[in-house]
């Protein structure tokens, strides 16, 4: 009995060692599921508040969204007027206190948010009456003060301080009002000075005018039945006075003539920001508008994305890039292509950009693209309607973007129709690289002179320039002019005057010296020797162990790094050689070879830039004569690896000057070494060398 | 005594609700150790499969900071039979989407599919356990990346070092003293072979999950779970010997510096114990106590009464050795950074020495249910927190229990627990401020 079970065990073994799965070939999907697609219930106040319920009692919880779909609104000189009628609001109502409504609706577990055209709350189901008065009584009497106006007017200004030195923040702002100019809804933004131009009679007269029922809708999502919605709409909404808001006009925004750069200088930008844009005019219910969808995605929509699979995944420049376009009924909206990459790469990344938007426009895309594109949407569309916000939000969609009723049933059949041809037509139709600015905000020092460089189809690109606020200016100066009569001679020599004098530096025939730092809570110590002999010692330990030990004796050296010893190679020997000279400032002059190549900041000190090597720039105070700065690059792994050493804190040893703190600096980390000893002729032996 | 009746019913409403909402699952382990759990819900016609490796960004050793960071976006280059550069490419030509994310503590890679594609999820993420293909050139474009993520988040980005900044403070051995991301000179040093000796040690059948969740066959994925999860080999036991950090007893001043930013912060830091203790719990409980809601203690009193703070917040950053408590603010108009840290210690000062008010506290009650309901909104979702409470809290019935823990929680519990841990000798103070330009 018992070897039947052990025979059947093996039998069945054999059967799934047979049965095993061929894991080269990827598996296919099985018959597609079915999809339900659901209508919300809907009902209309005589105020004109259009309400949709979506009963969904999946979890014992419901949202509730009041939505205001006026046209884009122009603030003008009074900028923020609408943002600060969104703080206003929600802050309790003539009939309950601020503080005893906040209390409440946190006591409830609740959430309850206002924005200058709607709100939205979220609560249990239990809670659901309650927050429709809340709600309402909210929205439809609120009370203004002047000292809740003064608070939120100054949280608005420090707001808008903290984003001064934001670059994304920054790019934003410039990239909008650029495209869409000053005057437009999308173009224009708040400033401290707009602000401080708004009075608490403008925010009442802007609630007003545009927190009217006319063009509202309320959605109310969740664990709720229609009668219970119907009833407490009609019961707390009907008191919302009907009121139509006022319209107006605006110039329509055009695309530039020619492609070109639109700079913004940002000193502290450790990255570009690149935006790529035209306008458009695009509504959800144009032909075309599933088709530049599907030529949007392929173009830059994801991780897929031929901009991604370029810019990241090919040439590692940045961690994503993008591209988008949106859909407006009202007014113009933006194609947009960006990416934010490291300052090294940002014309290389502006080239492939322009390259990548051209390709589309002039290639067609790839059957493959396109199945595998369409699948993405068919998919996306299945997996939004986990989300009973959805069906209310296609709903919305279809009211107030003008669609046929059946736009969201037939929206997979649709897709499924679209070619080759309908998305090229679409992609020449509204991305254009021959009419777009190339918008990028970035470091001008160190991303200028190859952006200058750019050719587009034959042509250098223009680079306009701009200030943080997209007005026109002059290209940024990193570099003063250098005074008549410096040369690199001129300020060698100072330096050396500076610290004691060319006699007294050659007098010198060895020093060493004793230095501490910390790094990440560990003790670093630096022993360093030279003499005037090709010798050369630098030993760091930490926490007492050497970690890192160079020796040069002539023409012969090694390195010890963690316990291992090499010898150095020839290349590395005229390296190091070139640092071991106690003073190496004595021969730069009659090597020769450096430049003086202009003038620079270092800190807050104006200083000369000389070239010494095409590896090392060493800065000079122009004031002091005193060596401010080294910047050394090398190459590791095949990067270009900068270091930089700051000398501070000048003081005296045997009538010679000394940094007593250097601080060295390697991409983010910093080390500061403060120096205990420095010794001149002193302190020195063969010994040290070998 | 009608307030009392009104209380109890209350309680007993929410123990109804929890019932309703229960979230049904099947666990089981495979031979190689992969543990795999099973949630159905036929609802909407998707899927989520996922993986939780158990390593993180303090599963490293010293110079070899950021690997499991890195592995999140080397584990999508490719493997032997998915060519690379092609993984984006067949999960959104299947309708799909996908994405990873890794903490100190584990990396989570998951897909959410069309239902219909349940089997090549699971291929997917088999493939990537199997046999994924690391070699030099995808290492080498990662590690750019990588550092454009770093750049982007962190260095370009206002208030990005803060987090790093709390780490080096609040830790002298513990790895969490060092970024998740890690130190890019690290990455710079890593050669191929640490980085394939690391994929080796950790991502291995015995130290992941496997969650498959949303509208499944159970009896059917069973097979092809089997037939896809079986055949990769077990790896090494793992054992993880991180130092424990004495406790703070003098208070520490740190400052840091963010060019990117006009306003400057204070930050109030304490060490906190991990997130499978009770008092983490209830640490969670006082930072929404301090900061959640217009009604909040900080938030009233700073930002609304004496308008002193443009944003003020407590959160508790839990992780599975320690976690981080940060009381936080930043200042409007011309108050000092000196006067909020004073005023934020006042508040924390009267949760260590009285109750909070019994509306408080079932104001915060409230609070968490409402949360608990919300929590297991989406199948996605779901399947993370499932994989979570099963290898970091090492109990997956937390998601249906998590709320009981909270409910348990007393009024005195909160005093003692800000007594054990909030104290100001206890305390890091760091200023985070402005740099200034060095150019132009």
């Amino acid at each position: 009995m018992k070897k039947t079970f052990i025979l059947l065990a093996t039998f069945f073994t054999v059967l799934a060692a047979q049965a095993q799965i061929d894991r080269t070939v990827m598996p296919k999907p099985g018959p597609a599921p079915e999809i339900n697609l659901s209508e919300p219930e809907s009902f209309q106040l005589n105020n004109g508040l259009k309400v949709l319920v979506v009963e969904n009692h999946k979890l014992p919880r419901v949202s509730i969204q009041l939505t205001i779909d006026n046209p884009p609104i122009l603030e003008g000189d009074k900028a923020g007027v609408s943002s600060l009628t969104g703080s206003l609001l929600g802050n309790g109502s003539k009939n309950i206190p601020k503080d005893e409504f906040n209390e409440e609706i946190d006591f409830l577990g609740a959430r309850l948010s206002f924005s200058a055209q709607g709100a939205y709350a979220q609560s249990l189901s239990k809670y659901f009456p309650r927050m429709m008065e809340l709600m309402a009584d909210a929205a439809i009497n609120p009370n203004f003060s002047q000292e809740e106006f003064e608070k939120e007017k100054n949280i608005l200004i420090t707001g808008l301080k903290s984003q001064e030195k934001d670059v994304a923040a920054i790019a934003a702002r410039v990239q909008r009002t650029l495209a869409y100019g000053k005057d437009h809804p999308f173009g224009e933004f708040t400033t401290e000075e707009t602000v401080n131009k708004v009075t608490l009679t403008d925010v009442d007269k802007f609630y007003r005018d545009y927190f009217v029922p006319a063009n509202a809708y309320l959605i109310v999502v969740g664990d709720v039945s229609l009668d219970a919605v119907k009833e407490l709409t009609e019961k707390y909404f009907t008191p919302w006075t009907k009121a139509v808001p006022p319209s107006f006009s605006y110039t329509s925004p055009k695309n530039v003539a020619n492609t070109q750069i639109n700079f913004v200088d940002m000193p502290n930008a450790v990255q570009s920001e690149i935006t790529v844009q035209n306008v458009v005019e695009l509504k959800m219910k144009d032909a075309d508008y599933i088709p530049v969808l599907v030529a949007n995605q392929i173009l830059g929509g994801g991780g897929e994305g031929r901009l991604f699979l370029n810019l990241r995944e090919d040439k590692g420049y940045t961690y994503g890039s993008f591209s988008s376009i949106n859909d407006n009924k009202y007014a113009a909206s933006r194609f947009r292509a960006t990416a934010q990459v490291r300052n090294a790469v940002t014309d290389s990344s502006v080239v492939e950009i322009l390259k990548e938007i051209n390709r589309i426009n002039t290639e067609p895309v790839s059957e493959k693209e396109l199945k595998n594109t369409k699948a993405k949407y068919a998919g996306r569309f299945i997996m939004a309607l986990e989300d009973p916000q959805t069906i209310a939000r296609y709903a919305l969609n279809i009211e107030t973007e003008d669609l046929p009723k059946d736009f969201y049933k037939t929206y997979l059949e649709k897709l499924d129709k679209v070619t080759i041809a309908d998305v090229q037509n679409a992609a020449q139709k509204y991305f254009n690289a021959d009419n777009a600015r190339v918008v990028v905000v970035g470091k001008g020092s160190e991303v200028l002179t190859n952006l200058e460089k750019i050719d587009y189809k034959d042509a250098n690109l223009p680079v306009l320039f701009y200030t943080k606020t997209a007005e026109r200016t002059e290209a940024p100066t990193n570099e003063a002019a250098v005074p008549e009569g410096i040369t690199a001679e001129s300020v060698i020599e100072k330096y050396m005057e500076a610290i004691g004098g060319k006699a007294k530096l050659e007098s010198v025939d060895s020093y060493s010296l004793t230095a501490a730092a910390e790094m990440q809570g560990m003790k670093l110590d630096l022993e360093m020797k030279k003499t005037s002999n090709n010798q050369f010692m630098q030993d760091v330990k930490m926490m007492g162990n050497s970690v890192s030990k160079q020796v040069l004796d002539g023409d012969k050296g090694y390195v010890v790094a963690q316990g291992q010893r090499k010898d150095l190679t020839d290349e590395e020997i005229v390296k190091i050689k070139e640092e071991s000279a106690p003073f190496p400032e004595l021969n730069y002059l009659s090597v020769g070879g450096i430049s003086l190549e202009g003038m620079e900041m270092v800190g807050d000190k104006n200083a000369y830039k000389l070239k010494v090597t095409d590896n090392k720039t060493v800065f000079y105070d122009a004031e002091t004569g005193l060596k401010l700065q080294e910047i050394n690059v090398a190459e590791m792994q095949g990067q270009q690896v900068q270091s930089t050493f700051t000398f501070e804190d000048y003081k005296e040893v045997s009538g010679i000057l000394f940094p007593f703190k250097l601080i060295q600096t390697v991409g983010p980390q910093n080390v500061e070494f403060i120096v205990s000893e420095i010794k001149v002729n002193d302190g020195v032996s063969p010994a040290d060398f070998e | 005594m009608k307030k009392k009746l009104l209380l109890a019913s209350a309680i007993l409403i929410n123990g109804l609700c929890a019932v309703a909402q229960e979230v049904d699952y099947e666990e089981y382990d495979l031979d190689n150790g992969l543990h795999v759990i099973l949630h159905k819900d036929n609802t909407a016609p998707i899927v989520t499969t996922s993986v939780m490796y158990h390593v993180g960004g303090k599963d490293r050793t010293e110079g070899r900071t950021g690997f499991a960071h890195l592995f999140e976006h080397l584990l999508f280059e490719g493997t032997k039979n998915i060519e690379k550069g092609k993984w984006f490419e067949i999960v959104a030509s299947n309708g799909g989407t996908n994405n990873a994310n890794t903490t100190q503590d584990r990396t989570y890679y998951y897909e959410v599919f069309p239902s219909n594609n349940l089997k090549l999820g699971l291929w997917m993420e088999s493939e990537r356990m199997l046999h994924p293909i690391i070699e030099q050139g995808g290492v080498d474009t990662q590690k750019e990346v990588v550092k454009e993520e770093k750049r982007l988040r962190y260095d370009n980005s206002p208030y990005g070092q803060f987090l790093p900044e709390l780490g080096k403070n609040l830790f002298d051995k513990h790895p969490y003293k060092d970024p998740n991301i890690g130190y890019m000179e690290d990455l710079d040093a890593a050669t191929i072979g640490d980085v394939i000796a690391y994929n080796k040690k950790y991502y291995v059948p015995n130290n992941a999950v496997l969650v498959v969740a949303g509208d499944i066959d159970l009896v059917e994925t069973k097979k092809m779970i089997n037939d896809y999860f079986s055949p990769i080999p077990k790896g090494e036991a793992i054992v993880r010997t991180y130092p424990k950090e004495t406790p703070i007893t003098e208070q520490k001043n740190a400052k840091a510096y963010d060019p990117n930013i006009q306003i400057p912060a204070t930050m109030i830091a304490y060490r906190t114990p991990g997130f499978k203790e009770k008092d983490a719990y209830v640490l969670d409980m006082i930072s929404t106590y301090l900061s959640d809601g217009p009604s909040s203690k900080l938030y009233k009193k700073m930002v609304d009464d004496q308008k002193q703070a443009l944003q003020v917040g407590a959160f508790n950053i839990s992780q599975e050795d320690y976690g981080m408590y940060v009381v936080f603010g930043l200042p409007v108009g011309e108050t000092s950074l000196e006067t909020l840290t004073t005023e934020m210690e006042e508040e924390v000062e009267k949760v260590r020495t009285t109750l909070i008010s019994e509306k408080d506290y079932q104001k915060l009650q409230n609070k968490f249910e409402n949360q608990f309901v919300n929590s297991n909104s989406s199948v996605e979702g779901i399947a993370d927190s499932l994989a979570e409470y099963y290898m970091l809290y090492g109990d997956t019935s937390l998601i249906n229990k998590e709320i009981d823990i909270y409910r348990s929680i007393t009024r005195e519990d909160i005093k003692e627990v800000a007594n054990t841990y909030l104290k100001p000798n206890q305390r890091v103070v760091l200023e985070y401020l402005p740099e200034e330009n060095t150019a132009n």
